[in-house]
């Protein structure tokens, strides 16, 4: 009679991976928490919030922008769907479509960056305002670099051989993207 | 298998169990009078609420802190393993009864507390509204000073670092000694021109952080005739430790007399030690690491002292 | 019949040399080592940095350094304390404990927890480094409350505040990699058999413990980040000038920095539940209701933040709210303190030098949790906090109880990770000046603080010195008692007797590894677990052919 192992000790630590990776997000988002409640407890507390000469923020931009970002969640899930069918051409062209829509949002937010009046000294409203679609931004950056890495990882022979933690780790990360952007957008640009 | 005798506590056990809760309890309650020792006097209408609440929690935790101590130490005392005895002692792995009194007591005794404690709160009505102000400005800008718009009996309090003025619109006084007058409320207006200061006056027991960029409402009413020492308690920097004021408190004659007297003084520096130490630290080959330069004193009326002996 | 066969170098000490504890090296054992050696050599420098707050206070007037230095070196005595000692030695813990305790070979992400561990010399010489930059360290306590924490007086990019806050970010990485490893850890590894509620406390309150971490760390991080960019780059999200709040800033810091005390503090009470079965050779009473507790601290940690700052610029019904949510803590750290009472109630008592700091740390924890109700209640609180009796409140807890249980595990587990035993006589020295010089230091800040003596002073009224000068006598005392702790490590582990697998005769995992354990612990043969834990006097066996796996152990 032999001492079995459980399995998981035979696989190494490659199946823990998603498990880390999803505490990692619970905990980030707190962060993004910490900033949302303190642009919420500075907005209604201050006495002049808009910084002199700025009436608000234009919408029309941001929300385009918000609707690319948000279907590059619905593409990046149908490349996902598609690499489970083993259709690595789609895979990889859903992929590459999902890229390309985060970096026109990240395009958008510099072409709205430098056409405002006000910036991240401009008293609180200038400093959360930068500071919240600063710090998403770059999460939008990173999600497009772990996408990329993805990317050139998927043309090596036998990558998907110990599962597929990190193609859905970084699916989830887009997907976290975009939920922290909804609400960001409702906070800063329809709470007006 | 024989059953054990229904368990029947002895009765020199029960015996010296009640005489051992008896005197923890005449302990406590000794404790809880003692506890009155260990504060300042008594000056406003706060302390002795204030005190009570304190004697009471001090006996309550003498008893649950004796209680434990007590029995740790019986358990220490008898319950050792003799020296060679390297076995095991009775697996008892738990009371289902026992957890539910150790849990419900407890919570029950806490938020009894804290029920006293809100009513408590509640009657000393201490914190008033906090409104959000701009900044002072110089004032020459605003078309004079912000407590020149305040009711006649508030009194406002500018820190600073490092120093309390204490101004006095109805009457055209300002000072860095602050004068009261005893049994009358006094509502204060605390603004601070630069970082967060602590206006903590212990005789009094009360305590509030004097926010910049905020006007605070503060409200006592002192009760015993006397020299009291007013200090910062909200880490200010250099000199925070330094930043301290005298509180006399006087009869209603006495107080109007000052106040009329103090109106004619002409103004001169107010009391700031921090000023004279910066000055002697520049003389020094090796002063010590940056630090901000302390504000000048505030021109005022009526200096005071911080120097004469205080109460409390 | 197959015998348990072990791994080669069983029952030999650690083939690898002295030099791997210098080393990224990926094994948790060593890690953990790194951690808590490196821990402990902070702890002299905040130590030492102590001994000059007390030199400065045991008289009245600001005579021995320049105020800035005081201030400089206060602050720096809290964050070395804080984040350089207390929450490295606790992780060095969680790395030797968590594997062995559940049966797995190692944790879950090898690299990322050496990784994690070299953050910690990173940062430490960040701020070891800020020291000697112009203007000196930062010097507003180690909360760095705005606007007098980004004063900035010199007005340099480069500055003591800002190494400070850059030290404490890369802190708050660390220690998130540190927490989603000994979560996914402890959720994924264990070993067959062992449910949650067969798994020992100490992995109970870890898992307790990194939870907070991973929530309320990044609150931290976000309000740190703003004060850093409004130090750095002149923003105003803290400055009323510009619209800012300060008391936004103290809702982050304490957000996280209250749920930051239960880290403090869950660990130990898992090393005192782990402890005191052993030394009383009885089950722990109640274990699933400690359990539970644990994760009911947690939860109430959350939201009771705002009774650190009640008379700060908060409204009179948060100050009721959070009282009553503070009160409610007392109920589950009731439920372990008489746990721990019935436990050792009618055992058999072993007072070596682990039972001793248990049995210390829990009498100055039950005397701090009095102190504690004090403080919750929000009329008293309003007189104290901010004084030195909030100093005597946390250092009770701090180095009364968190030290001396931390003290405790080291005695206790010593053999296990060295393979050596530590002198019994040096450690019941070490517990004496110790529980002595912590007493006789911060008893007397209570009386100190009832009668208005603030917090953080250079300087104060004479009529304080009586209890300052006592207060410093122990401090001193303190100092000392740690010469017999560092000598007893030192030579134990160099030529200590060799240690057995089990020379306390416990039940866990860990002990039915030898001392010191292989790489990978227990490798291809890890038991299968078939008992709750501390099953003292059952008679019954912890894992699936325990007599083999004790054979084993004997015959090496």
């Amino acid at each position: 009679m032999t001492l079995s192992n459980p399995p998981n000790q035979e696989h190494g630590h490659q199946s823990h991976n998603l498990t880390g990776f999803i505490i990692f997000l619970c905990s980030e988002s707190v962060i993004f928490l910490a900033f949302f409640s303190g642009y919420a407890l500075l907005k209604t507390s201050a006495l002049n919030w808009l910084p002199v000469g700025v009436e608000g923020l234009e919408v029309h931009a941001p929300l385009i922008n918000t609707i690319v970002l948000v279907s590059s969640s619905g593409t990046i899930y149908l490349a996902e769907r598609f690499k489970a069918k083993e259709n690595m051409a789609l895979f990889r062209g859903f992929w590459l479509l999902s890229m390309a829509m985060g970096a026109y949002f990240l395009y958008g937010q510099y072409v709205e960056w430098s056409g405002l009046k006000f910036g991240f000294t401009s008293g609180t409203f200038g400093g959360t305002f930068y500071l919240l679609t600063g710090f998403h931004g770059l999460h939008v950056a990173t999600g497009i670099g772990l996408m990329g890495l993805m990317l050139v990882k998927s043309f090596i022979p036998g990558n998907y051989v110990g599962g597929e933690q990190g193609v859905e780790a970084t699916s989830l990360f887009w997907h976290f993207v975009d939920v922290i952007w909804i609400i960001l957008f409702l906070l800063i640009y329809v709470w007006q | 298998m024989t059953n054990a005798p229904p368990s029947s506590i002895k009765l020199p056990a029960v015996v010296g169990l009640a005489l051992a809760v008896g005197g923890l309890i005449v302990l406590s309650w000794w404790m809880g009078q003692q506890a009155y020792h260990w504060l300042p006097v008594q000056a406003s209408t706060a302390a002795p609420l204030v005190d009570g609440l304190f004697s009471f929690e001090t006996a309550l935790g003498t008893f649950v802190f004796g209680g434990v101590s007590a029995v740790m130490l019986w358990v220490i005392v008898m319950h050792r393993a003799d020296k060679y005895d390297e076995s095991d002692a009775v697996p008892i792995e738990g009371n289902t009864k026992l957890e539910v009194i150790w849990t419900v007591i407890p919570l029950v005794v806490v938020m009894g507390i804290a029920v006293y404690a809100m009513r408590v709160g509640e009657t000393l009505g201490s914190v008033g509204p906090m409104e959000h102000i701009h900044l002072a400005q110089p004032a020459e800008d605003q078309g004079g000073y912000p407590g020149d718009r305040l009711p006649a009996e508030q009194i406002e309090v500018v820190a600073r670092q490092w120093s309390w003025e204490f101004r006095y619109p109805g009457a055209k006084v300002s000072s860095t000694e602050l004068h009261l007058a005893v049994d009358q409320p006094v509502t204060f207006r605390l603004v601070s021109e630069d970082v967060i200061h602590g206006f903590y006056i212990p005789a009094f027991r009360l305590k509030q952080d004097v926010i910049p960029g905020r006007a605070i409402n503060f409200n006592l009413t002192p009760t015993r005739e006397g020299r009291y020492r007013l200090r910062d308690s909200q880490f200010s920097g250099t000199w925070f430790a330094a930043n301290q004021a005298d509180v006399v408190v006087e009869s209603l004659d006495t107080y109007q007399q000052w106040l009329k007297q103090s109106a004619s003084q002409p103004l001169q520096a107010g009391i700031s030690d921090a000023v004279q130490q910066y000055e002697d630290r520049k003389k020094l080959k090796s002063p010590g690491w940056a630090t901000v330069v302390p504000a000048p004193p505030p021109q005022v009326n009526v200096p005071g002292s911080n120097t004469l002996p205080h109460d409390a | 019949m197959t015998s348990a066969s072990f791994p080669p170098n069983y029952g030999h000490p650690e083939e690898g040399s002295w030099r791997r504890y210098f080393t990224f090296n990926t094994d948790a054992k060593v890690i953990g080592i790194q951690y808590i050696v490196l821990a402990f050599f902070y702890f002299m420098i905040g130590g030492l940095l102590a001994m000059i707050i007390r030199g400065e206070l045991i008289t009245p007037e600001a005579d021995l350094v320049d105020r800035t230095v005081y201030n400089g070196i206060y602050t720096m005595h809290g964050t070395i304390m804080l984040f350089l000692f207390i929450f490295p030695v606790l992780n060095g813990l969680n790395n030797l404990l968590i594997p062995t305790m559940i049966g797995a070979p190692d944790m879950a992400f090898p690299r990322l927890n050496a990784v994690a561990f070299w953050l910690v010399p990173i940062f430490g010489t960040l701020l070891i480094a800020s020291f000697f930059v112009p203007g000196g360290p930062a010097y507003s306590g180690w909360w760095s409350y705005p606007p007098v924490s980004i004063q900035n007086p010199l007005g340099h990019f480069v500055n003591g505040q800002g190494l400070w806050l850059t030290a404490v970010a890369l802190s708050g990485v660390s220690s998130i990699m540190g927490a989603v490893n000994f979560v996914t850890t402890i959720l994924r590894m264990r070993a067959p058999g062992m449910g949650f509620f067969r798994m020992p406390i100490f992995c109970w309150t870890a898992l307790a413990a990194q939870s907070l971490q991973l929530i309320g760390l990044p609150a931290l991080t976000g309000g740190a980040v703003m004060l850093l960019m409004d130090l750095t780059f002149g923003t105003s999200f803290y400055e009323p000038e510009g619209g800012g709040d300060p008391v936004l800033y103290q809702h982050f810091f304490w957000f996280y920095s209250h749920p930051a005390v239960y880290v403090i503090i869950l660990p130990v009470f898992g090393i005192f539940s782990e402890l005191f079965p052993v030394y009383s050779r009885k089950p722990l009473f109640g274990y699933v209701y400690v359990a539970v507790a644990s994760f009911l601290i947690v939860g109430l940690g959350l939201v009771v933040w705002v009774h650190h700052i009640f008379p700060s610029g908060v409204a009179q019904w948060m100050r009721n709210f959070f009282m009553f949510s503070t009160m409610l803590i007392a109920v589950p750290t009731g439920v372990k303190v008489f746990a721990w009472l019935g436990t050792i109630w009618r055992g058999k008592l072993r007072l070596t030098t682990p039972m001793l700091f248990c049995l210390g740390g829990l009498f100055n924890f039950v005397f701090a949790g009095v102190t504690g109700i004090m403080l919750a209640t929000v009329p008293v609180d309003i007189h104290v906090s901010n004084t030195y009796f909030v100093v005597g409140h946390f250092h009770y807890v701090i180095y009364g109880a968190a030290v001396m249980g931390i003290f405790a595990a080291i005695y206790h587990w010593f053999p296990k990770f060295t393979g050596r035993m530590p002198y019994e006589g040096l450690g019941k020295v070490h517990f004496l000046l110790t529980f002595v010089g912590a007493n006789l230091n911060f008893l007397p800040m209570h009386p100190l603080g009832l009668m208005g003596m603030p917090r953080r002073v250079s300087s104060y009224d004479p009529e304080f010195a009586f209890w300052n000068v006592l207060a410093s006598l122990g401090a001193f005392l303190l100092g000392v008692s740690i010469i017999p702790f560092l000598l007893n490590m030192l030579s134990s582990w160099v030529r200590g007797d060799k240690a057995s697998a089990n020379p306390w005769n416990a039940i866990g995992l860990e002990w039915l590894l030898p001392s010191p354990p292989a790489e990978d612990n227990f490798g291809e043969n890890v038991p299968t677990v078939i008992a709750r834990p501390y099953g003292y006097g059952t008679g019954l066996p912890l894992v699936e052919n325990q007599t083999a796996y004790e054979q084993a152990l004997q015959e090496a």
